[in-house]
Parts: structure tokens; sequence; C-alpha cells
């Protein structure tokens, strides 16, 4: 791989095997129905799809739902394997498909940022050190040691948020993590992708047309017949924009 | 492993720890009170039958019946919380890239860690009751926990993916080791089953695993000690087939849950 290159996916497909009506995952239909085949579809999540991503890139990627994004940031953090094709990425990847992942509702918020900030890549004795930080970003220090339930969903969102970006990564993945959260989040979040731009590479998912428009260098358009168009963020979205 | 797995294990162990018996008001003290009340019941029904067959006093067989219960409780809560390690963190597994194995070991470690808690009273009830307990004999109830460990681990790399596919395992698992606990002589001594019919517990490992730390306890005798390491042996080579089993098939797990 070239040296300036972060990602490169080369005719990447991945289908999936599901069955064609209900769980089938009990031998209770089996008996039921011995003589009925277990049925099964192929679908395409995505097909034949190839880009590279430059480092330090703000690479986008938008498009209707089902059209694979998803599946796409899965196959790139490892999550999924292709089916055929191949990725290569180059630097420590951090996932943040979800933010807050394996947050435990009964847990403390302290509690929790070792269990999420683990779960993230960090050891604990990073945890140790970034946690106040965490706690200073998050703008909840007095909350410390309640339990996160009683937290509002945006109050666990920018918890979530302070602890991700103390992963120390070269290539951010973000599946519609600007999603949640209030004005003022989204703001912070910004702020900080100011701060980042150009320095670590981002592949970013949104349907937030206006973000991916001020941020991204190139964009990656998925379309829901699984072909694909790669080009500038301002043609990109407006011809996206224009199918519905 | 690196660091960071470890870390993540300490912290896996930890969280299950907490939350296993979070919100309930003894909390903690249900790791002893279960085991417990099941020793009690089983001691005041068959104490006189089943300790005068075969020659044990009833603070013998008090001994005989508690060290029978942790270890089949060990291999209970080992299987089944090995085999839905992996189902229990589906939303994890589909959201972030670590590694997997450190699920099942983590889930294993709770078992073990009630058993260390439980032989720690075992023997705390033995030296009440004025059973001598050599140290020798400790240290092969460790071995046999070791070689129990192992083949937990092993099996749980097959029977963790397993499940996720078919779901039914659960239940399968559940009356196996049901009948797992009458044909493993728990409460009962192996010369009370008819002759013909005592290849059953001679075949059964778990069985077999009872009676040697029973001997262990009670008597400080080492005994089935070529079965023992042959158990070993064999641990050991599942553990290694089966991480190779389940490095293989665990890459594509995320897309069956």
């Amino acid at each position: 791989m070239e040296k300036n290159i972060a990602i490169k996916v080369e005719n990447l497909t991945k289908n999936f095997r599901i069955p064609e009506h209900g769980s089938p995952n009990t031998i209770q239909e089996r008996f039921v129905n011995p003589f009925s085949k277990k049925r099964m579809i192929d679908f395409t999540a995505v097909n034949n799809l190839s880009f590279e991503v430059k480092k330090g890139e703000f690479f986008s990627v938008i498009g209707p739902n089902g059209a694979g994004k998803s599946t796409l940031l899965k196959l790139i953090s490892g999550i999924y394997i292709p089916t055929y094709g191949n990725i290569e990425v180059d630097g420590k990847l951090v996932p943040f498909l979800e933010l807050g992942v394996g947050f435990n509702p009964d847990l403390s918020a302290r509690e929790n940022v070792y269990l999420n900030g683990v779960i993230l890549g960090l050891t604990k004795k990073e945890v140790d050190k970034y946690i106040d930080d965490i706690f200073e970003f998050a703008e909840l220090k007095e909350f410390q040691d309640l339990s996160i339930k009683k937290f509002s969903s945006g109050m666990q969102v920018r918890l979530a948020f302070s602890i991700a970006i103390q992963v120390k990564s070269d290539i951010l993945v973000l599946d519609e993590v600007l999603a949640v959260g209030d004005g003022e989040f989204q703001k912070k979040c910004f702020a900080y992708f100011d701060e980042i731009v150009g320095k670590k590479t981002i592949l970013f998912v949104s349907h937030g047309l206006a973000s991916v428009k001020k941020y991204s260098d190139r964009v990656l358009w998925l379309k829901e017949d699984k072909t694909y168009e790669i080009g500038d963020p301002t043609e990109m979205v407006e011809k996206y924009s224009k199918t519905f | 492993m690196n660091n960071n797995d470890f870390d993540l294990y300490k912290q896996f162990v930890k969280t299950t720890f907490k939350m296993r018996y979070k919100g309930s008001i003894l909390g903690f003290l249900w790791v002893l009170l279960k085991p417990f009340f099941m020793f009690l019941i089983l001691f005041m029904i068959f104490s006189r039958v089943s300790g005068s067959s075969s020659g044990l006093t009833s603070q013998q067989y008090a001994v005989y019946l508690l060290s029978g219960l942790i270890v089949y409780t060990f291999f209970n809560e080992g299987m089944v919380w090995g085999m839905g390690s992996i189902m229990e963190r589906a939303g994890l597994i589909v959201k972030i890239n670590f590694r997997r194995e450190v699920v099942v070991a983590s889930s294993l470690t709770m078992a073990l860690i009630n058993f260390s808690i439980n032989l720690v009273i075992v023997i705390a009830v033995a030296l009440i009751l004025n059973i001598h307990i050599t140290f020798l004999g400790l240290a092969y109830v460790l071995l046999i926990c070791f070689t129990m460990f192992l083949a937990l681990y092993g099996v749980s790399f097959f029977t963790s993916i397993w499940l996720v596919h078919v779901r039914d395992l659960q239940h399968i698992m559940e009356l196996v080791l049901q009948l797992l606990f009458y044909a493993s002589a728990v409460f009962f001594p192996v010369e009370m089953i008819p002759e013909n019919y005592r290849f059953i517990v001679y075949y059964n490992p778990v069985a077999r695993f009872i009676k040697a730390v029973r001997e262990a306890l009670i008597y400080g005798r080492v005994t089935d000690i070529k079965f023992v390491l042959l158990a070993l042996v064999t641990s050991l080579i599942l553990v290694i087939i089966g991480s190779r089993y389940f490095n293989k098939h665990i890459k594509k797990i995320a897309e069956h849950f």
C-alpha cells in the first residue's frame, strides 16, 4: 500500500445469507415442518466497491438507508469479514459505530468510563490518567458517582463522546454520532473536528448533509442499487439531494 | 494478550460480578446461600441413608456432600456461563472489534471465583467438624480444579459459538446438566448404585473428579491420579483445538446474532 493511503478498499463485496422468514434458530421449526427446506436469501449489502482514503483526509459516506453504509463501516472496522475483495488499513483505527457502547445503566458514571474506555482500547492506566479530563470535557464532574441510568440521553452521549476522543487513534470511524445530542453538544463535536481535521483520517457517515459538505474532502455516495460515485462534496451532496 | 486485553478481562469480570448480585438485598451472600440451602436440604434427607451405607460419619458425610456440590456447581456454572458468554455480549460484538476470547475467559472466571469461595467454606466447615485437611490433599484439589477449568475453557470455545447458531442448546444443556447431577453421585455414594449401572459413574468425568476431590479432602488421599493427568492432557489439547476453532468461526459471528 502506498505511504499516504490510510484505507484501501478493493473490489469489496459483502453478501449476507439470511433466512427467508422468521428466525430459524430453534430446532422447533424443524419438528413442526420437517419437510420444508430452510430457504435462505442471499442479500448483497455492498457490491464491488473500490476506493482509497488518504491520510488526514475527511472522507464522508452518504446514501439512503439500506445502501450499505453501516455494513461498509463494520467491514472496515473488522467486525464483518468481506465475502470478496480486500480491505487494507494503515494505522490504529477506532470505530465509533455508536457512542457509549457497553455502557451499563446500573453502574456509576465513573465505573462506566472505565468500562467503556477499556472496551474502546484504552488501558486502565490510561483511563486513570484521562478520567478527570473526560468529566471536565463532558461537564459532568459533579455526577461522577451517579448511576448512569439517571443520566439524560444527552448527558450519556456527552460522556461517551468525551471518552471516545481520548482514545489515541490515526483513523476515526464515525457512524451517525452527531445524530444525537443537542445543539450545544454538536457545537462541541465540531470544535473537536476543527482541531483534528488534517491530523487524523476521518471516515464519516451522516445524514447531516450540511456538515458533510462543510467538512469533507471527498464524498462517497452509495446508492440503493449498489452502485456508487465518489467525488467533490458539493457535487455529490447536490446530486444525492435530487434523489428525494 | 496485550495490556488492553487484560484490562478488558478484568473490567468484564468486575462488572459481571457487580451486576450479578446488584439490586438484591443480600447481594453477594447469595453465592453462599444458594449452595448452602441445597446442601441443607440434601443433608437432612440423605445423611442417614447415604452416610451410613458408605460408612461415613455424619460429619464426614457433610463434607462429602459439600465437596460434591461445589465441584458439580463449578462444572454447571462453567458450562452454562461459558456457553452463553458470546451471546451475552452480542451488543458489544457487533459494534466493536476487540479480542473475543476475553468474553469467554471472563465468564469462566466468574465460575472459578464462585468455586474458590465455596472451597474456602468447605475447608472451614471441615476444620470445624474436626476433619483433618492435608496439604497434599488440598494441592490435589487445586490440580483437579485447574484441570476442570481448562476443560471448561476448551468446551466453551465450541459451545459459545454453537449457541449463537442453535439457541436450543441452552435448554439441552440445562437438561444434560440436570441428568449429570444425578449421574455424578453428588449426594449418594457410588455403592448405592446397582453394580451393572455403575459404569455410568465410571465413564462420567465429573463423577470421577468429585470422587477424587472427596478422597483428597476427607482422607487426604491422592486417588485416580492417572485419570486426572489424562484429563489434564486431554483438556490442554481441547483448549488448543478449541481456540483454533473459535478464532476461525468467531470472525463471522457478528452476522449471525
